[in-house]
């Protein structure tokens, strides 16, 4: 009868998850490809003529036409100077070559109108519109223009003038080399780049150990926990309620809490492990490698056990309880219990709980940037860690995406083992029937 | 007896180490700044509390404490509730409706819930940044989406699936059509599994990092993590206030929770356990 209407359900199912696909090729899967896409190009924001993706060479016009008056007007200046007459030849010689370096483009008269476009723009403070930010270079016309760039430097770098005169020029020069845009492809040199650094094969195995070590800590604890408190006693849910805080603030908010706690001068914490001579002094805690990645550990089993306990202890409470009185009957000891029974029913919940902490675990950032900032010596640097400081600390988002790439294939990777080796079966409650 | 008593003292452990970072937290907060540093420092009480660091936190001009708190609600509440409309169109679908490539795109929105953020947040934050789109709350509430979006899609989906067919069989016989179904059967009936989905997604908006940190580096577009992690000056750590504002952040977020416990606890295990 729907039909009628020309909307069969297949239809309306197509027109209900819309909305959700395309949100998530837009804002998901577009934006992977994308940092696949950047990570085989050369691009750095702090940089003008590499600060996005470029297929071919182009002039800046911005910088060129904010650049590039301002030389005209030095050179005249400097050549005018009584004490630069010396060199005054040279500077002429000079000069006319910096005059020749806009004639050559002005042979196309676009690039005159466009020129002055960006002028007059200029002089109003707007911003330049996208369209005429950029003029079109032949591959040598641009090769050409930058030889000259640099031949000029060179000359100016030699003449026997005033230094803050030369050093105006040297510094305009190099400004318009800047403005010069080659294209930046690389190819696949930003991972050839990375895996020969031993600070990226260090993130990595940070990034591993301090996963491998907190999910097994937290699996162990949570289980253990989950045992001991699933039964009916006084007081479970104020139990239940305090394992939720510590999930529920920010993790921002825990790594403050623990820095304080571990602070070598106040923090409590390091001075009871110092106390039960854990820690030789109580500075020790955060400025030796060992013990800084101990106290990140330390900080995320404390936020995620119960968590992971919740979770066990949900997993738990689906075993019938026949079962065990069977195994009791039958004179089975709590141990075989625990391994015939427990273990096995627990398994698929226990995957998949790990599976999701794993992940997490290997995304790590707040709490390292917070707690350590991936210090010292980089010690407790993970992958986020150094591909966050690539990026926004170095600007280079070039090598910052392929350092992404990374992170996101090993996660594939962790993925593909729990689902495929060990089973772990995260569809099996929304899977069509 | 005696094995009670060894269970409740275990107990007690496992609620002491959970809660004594909150209780040092609050001994902190009211600690007046002197007994912040040297032996006091140590000290599990106060014999002359101050609110100084309380004042502190709201008076301060360089960091709008007020503000980060307005700018994650704004932020954490626009993601929800954009995410759960669209999602709950999906998760009927998912749940009821028969079409093709429905394991295809249950297999896509849990690879997305699984991405690393940092994947995706060079080409968001260069096209936030052409756009002009940085220090905005639409800054962050679209990367917001990629794991607001799967997460409420997948826990609808299970709340959806609860719901008794027959309901809908009725309805199908007296000629309703799939969208009036929807809203009129399905919606109002799955109304708590929502709500629960709602606070989960809420909490991870309110409490994301990473893009907050690098999207909205404006004073007056910080959201309340990136806030507190930067109340730490390039010298001295004000520990005191940095203690009353995460006593201020924590207070709501207790509140909720136990207020909304079983729902939170239904709503995070029902992802893991197969029952």
């Amino acid at each position: 009868m729907s039909k009628k209407r020309g909307f069969s359900e297949k239809n309306i199912a197509y027109l209900f998850i819309l909305p959700a696909v395309l949100i998530i090729l837009v804002i998901a899967v577009y934006p992977v490809i994308r940092t696949f896409w950047l990570s085989l190009y050369d691009v750095r924001l702090n940089d003008p003529s590499k600060n996005d993706i470029y297929y071919s060479y182009k002039l800046d016009m911005d910088g060129f036409v904010e650049k590039y008056p301002i030389l005209v007007s030095l050179m005249d200046r400097s050549l005018k100077k009584p004490e630069n007459k010396a060199s005054e030849s040279k500077l002429k010689q000079l000069d006319q070559r910096v005059l020749k370096v806009k004639e050559s483009l002005t042979n196309d008269p676009n690039f005159e109108k466009q020129y002055d476009q960006v002028d007059s723009i200029q002089m109003d403070d707007g911003n330049v519109p996208e369209s005429l930010i950029t003029y079109p270079l032949s591959k040598t016309s641009a090769i050409s223009l930058l030889e000259e760039l640099k031949t000029l430097q060179l000359e100016v770098k030699k003449l026997p003038i005033k230094d803050t005169d030369k050093q105006g020029m040297l510094g305009l020069l190099n400004g318009l080399q800047k403005t010069v845009i080659q294209p930046n492809f690389v190819g696949f040199s930003h991972y050839t780049d990375v895996i020969h650094q031993p600070r990226f094969w260090m993130s990595l195995w940070n990034t591993s150990v301090f996963t491998i070590i907190s999910v097994a800590i937290e699996l162990v604890l949570g289980l253990a926990i989950a045992l001991l408190i699933n039964r009916q006693f006084k007081g479970r849910g104020i139990v239940r309620a305090s394992v939720l805080v510590p999930w529920a603030i920010p993790t921002v908010v825990s790594a403050l809490m623990w820095k304080f706690m571990f602070d070598g001068q106040n923090g409590i914490m390091a001075k009871f492990f110092h106390f039960i001579g854990l820690i030789p002094d109580m500075g020790t805690l955060l400025t030796s490698k060992f013990w800084s990645m101990f106290a990140v550990i330390f900080a995320d089993v404390w936020k995620t056990t119960p968590f992971m306990t919740l979770l066990l202890l949900a997993g738990l409470q689906t075993i019938s309880g026949s079962l065990y009185e069977a195994a009791h009957v039958d004179g089975a000891s709590r141990i075989q219990q625990f391994f015939k029974i427990t273990l096995p029913l627990l398994k698929p919940t226990i995957l998949v709980t790990l599976l999701f902490r794993t992940l997490d675990a290997f995304k790590v950032f707040d709490l390292v940037y917070v707690l350590t900032g991936g210090g010292p010596a980089n010690a407790t640097e993970t992958i986020s860690i150094y591909t966050y400081k690539t990026m926004f600390a170095q600007m280079n988002f070039g090598e910052g995406s392929a350092l992404s790439v990374i992170g996101f294939i090993c996660i594939a990777i962790i993925s593909i083992f729990y689902i495929r080796f060990l089973g772990a079966n995260i569809m099996s409650n929304n899977q069509s029937n | 007896m005696r094995k009670k008593i060894v269970f409740y003292l275990f107990v007690c452990l496992f609620l002491f180490a959970v809660l004594f970072p909150f209780f040092w937290q609050f001994i902190t907060s009211i600690k007046p700044p002197t007994e912040l540093f040297g032996e006091r420092a140590f000290s599990f009480y106060t014999t002359n509390p101050s609110l100084q660091s309380y004042i502190n936190v709201f008076t301060d001009q360089k960091r709008p404490f007020l503000r980060y708190l307005w700018n994650s609600t704004v932020v954490a509440s626009i993601t929800t509730a954009f995410s759960l409309i669209i999602a709950s169109f999906t998760a009927y679908a998912i749940a009821r409706l028969h079409f093709r490539g429905k394991n295809i795109l249950l297999g896509v929105i849990l690879a997305v819930s699984m991405f690393p953020q940092i994947a995706t947040i060079a080409p968001v934050y260069l096209f936030l940044q052409q756009f002009d789109q940085t220090n905005s709350y639409f800054g962050l509430i679209l990367p917001y989406t990629t794991f607001a979006l799967p997460l409420a899609v997948w826990n609808l989906t299970t709340y959806y699936k609860q719901i008794p067919l027959e309901l809908e069989e009725s309805a199908k016989v007296d000629g309703a059509t799939a969208f009036q179904r929807f809203y009129r059967i399905i919606v109002p009936l799955v109304l708590p599994g929502t709500f629960t989905t709602a606070i989960l997604v809420f909490i991870a908006a309110w409490n994301e990092f990473l893009f907050a940190l690098t999207i909205n580096t404006d004073e007056l577009y910080k959201t309340i993590p990136v806030g507190i992690a930067l109340f730490q000056g390039q010298f001295i750590i004000p520990w005191g206030d940095i203690a009353a504002a995460s006593v201020i952040v924590t207070i709501p977020l207790v509140i909720m929770v136990l207020f909304f416990q079983r729902w939170i606890v239904a709503g995070l295990t029902s992802g893991a356990v197969k029952e």
